[in-house]
């Protein structure tokens, strides 16, 4: 993690060309990033809370609580690191494997599981708890400013380390605007590599997704907007197991001091399982459940600059 | 700068009751009505303040112009940015020159700036007289508005290029750039003659 931020803050001061592009980073979405950063010198302060909810059965909730501290190492280069911890409360969520056939479901059985209970955990009990997941380092490097350039270009990679899973993910944001920067286009087509501990070792998964959000600053300090999310599963970051999409508005407030976002997202009933585990355990009325996805997502954010 | 006066729509403003009008132009939603308190903002300096900054000394005789759709598109044309109002508060100058005040659409609420004109259509001095941003205070720096001293409508008026951007303000000092730019067209389509 400390090489990865050694090696970048030189090659950014190397490549660093002494002109200013930066604005404040403030999020006018709450899932898809545009190319504003943090200006040099100048750092921001950001609460994340999102809530996402019910899965095939039972009930199913979970709270992420991210607490990020954002600095503008140059006007093109921010760094960041975050906490991630959670809540969870589960309840019959996930279907069980028929003992007879392991790779079908027993149908109308369910048990308490899911990737963010604990392993171990009897699943035949409600499980509610409280998890420490990782802490994330964040680095983006801003090529082509929207402001100045036919579009903005910018860079994104970010290991995280917690004591079940490492990851790493690395982002490519684009950025369009126009009607004198009140419409705002972002595009971010992300990949992400997941080692999960398992008892024989670790677990790897591969995501290819992408967002994109379309805003506009409807009056002074208000944004509305509707943000778009394709997730793609990779088991082994080889076998492609299913595809979800989800929709839904966000309204954002940008003031001097601080600024807030606040995001729904909907899964749509059009996910596609590819894998035949996921044909039978994760798809079900068109939506995509298992271990990555719920049906509703509620994102609010936070930031305040100095 | 100058004292900060608070003002808001029902005060001297046709500039922030413009604002709202403008903005609702836009998409009127009900909600609008209810955030619209927003507009009200800290004013840097007011009409009279920014007048006697730039021309000392000077009366004032308000000329306000009413652009025809021709000559918005003529301004359009010739700057290359667009024209988000009809009207243009222009005061003309005892002993020659123009008094303009404008505003255009910064990072979060508009900013309203003000710009001198010489008799012979050069700029004089450009004046901001609010901007609430997070960024970019420099903006108001005496420093950063000098570049726009003596420019014309034959100035390139780009940033990077004639005009120096503020780091973390590049929204805002298009903005302005574009803003000037406009005006000095303006200057040549419905002012000169």
């Amino acid at each position: 993690m400390h090489h990865h931020m050694k090696l970048r803050v030189s090659l950014a001061t190397v490549v660093l060309l002494g002109v200013s592009t930066a604005h404040a980073h403030e999020a006018i979405f709450s899932w898809t990033y545009t190319t504003d950063l943090t200006p040099k010198g100048h750092g921001e302060f950001e609460q994340w809370v999102t809530t996402r909810w019910e899965k095939e059965h039972g009930s199913y909730s979970v709270v992420d609580f991210r607490e990020e501290f954002e600095y503008g190492v140059t006007d093109n280069f921010q760094l960041a690191i975050y906490l991630n911890h959670h809540y969870v409360n589960a309840n019959d969520d996930i279907p069980v494997a028929d003992p007879a056939h392991p790779k079908r479901v027993l149908p109308g059985v369910f048990e308490t599981g899911g990737e963010d209970v604990h392993a171990g955990h009897n699943p035949a009990k409600p499980f509610d708890s409280y998890h420490f997941e990782s802490v994330s380092l964040e680095g983006i490097y801003r090529l082509l400013s929207p402001y100045k350039d036919p579009i903005g270009l910018a860079l994104y990679f970010e290991p995280s380390v917690g004591d079940q899973e490492t990851e790493l993910e690395w982002k490519i944001l684009l950025q369009k605007n126009w009607l004198e920067d009140r419409l705002v286009w972002a595009l971010n087509v992300n990949y992400e590599l997941e080692y999960e501990k398992e008892d024989d070792g670790y677990e790897r998964d591969g995501m290819f997704e992408w967002f994109t959000g379309l805003s506009y600053r409807f009056v002074s300090n208000w944004s509305a907007g509707l943000e778009f999310w394709n997730h793609h599963e990779f088991a082994d970051a080889t076998v492609h197991e299913h595809s979800a999409y989800f929709l839904g508005p966000s309204i954002h407030y940008g003031g001097e001091r601080w600024w807030a976002t606040l995001g729904f997202l909907h899964q749509l009933p059009i996910g596609q399982a590819f894998s035949q585990d996921n044909k039978e355990f994760a798809a079900h009325d068109g939506y995509i459940f298992g271990d990555e996805h719920e049906k509703y997502y509620v994102r609010f954010r936070v930031g305040i600059n100095f | 700068m100058s004292t900060k006066n608070i003002t808001c729509a029902s005060e001297s403003g046709s500039t922030f009751s413009r604002t709202v009008k403008a903005e609702f132009a836009f998409i009127a939603l009900p909600v609008s009505a209810l955030i619209a308190p927003s507009a009200f903002a800290v004013r840097y300096l007011t009409v009279d303040q920014a007048q006697q900054a730039i021309f000392p000394a000077k009366s004032f005789t308000a000329a306000p112009v009413k652009l025809t759709s021709v000559q918005r598109k003529s301004i359009e044309q010739a700057s290359g940015v667009r024209v988000l109002h009809d009207e243009q508060q222009v005061w003309r100058v005892s002993g020659g020159g123009w008094f303009i005040v404008d505003e255009v659409v910064g990072k979060h609420e508009f900013i309203t700036y003000a710009v001198g004109l010489n008799a012979d259509g050069s700029v004089k001095q450009i004046e901001i007289m609010d901007y609430r941003e997070t960024y970019g205070g420099q903006i108001r720096d005496q420093k950063w508005r000098a570049q726009f001293v003596g420019k014309t409508s034959k100035a390139t008026l780009k940033l990077d290029r004639d005009i120096k951007n503020i780091s973390g303000a590049t929204l805002s000092c298009r903005h302005i750039t574009d803003g000037v730019k406009r005006l000095l067209a303006f200057y040549e389509i419905g002012l000169k003659h």
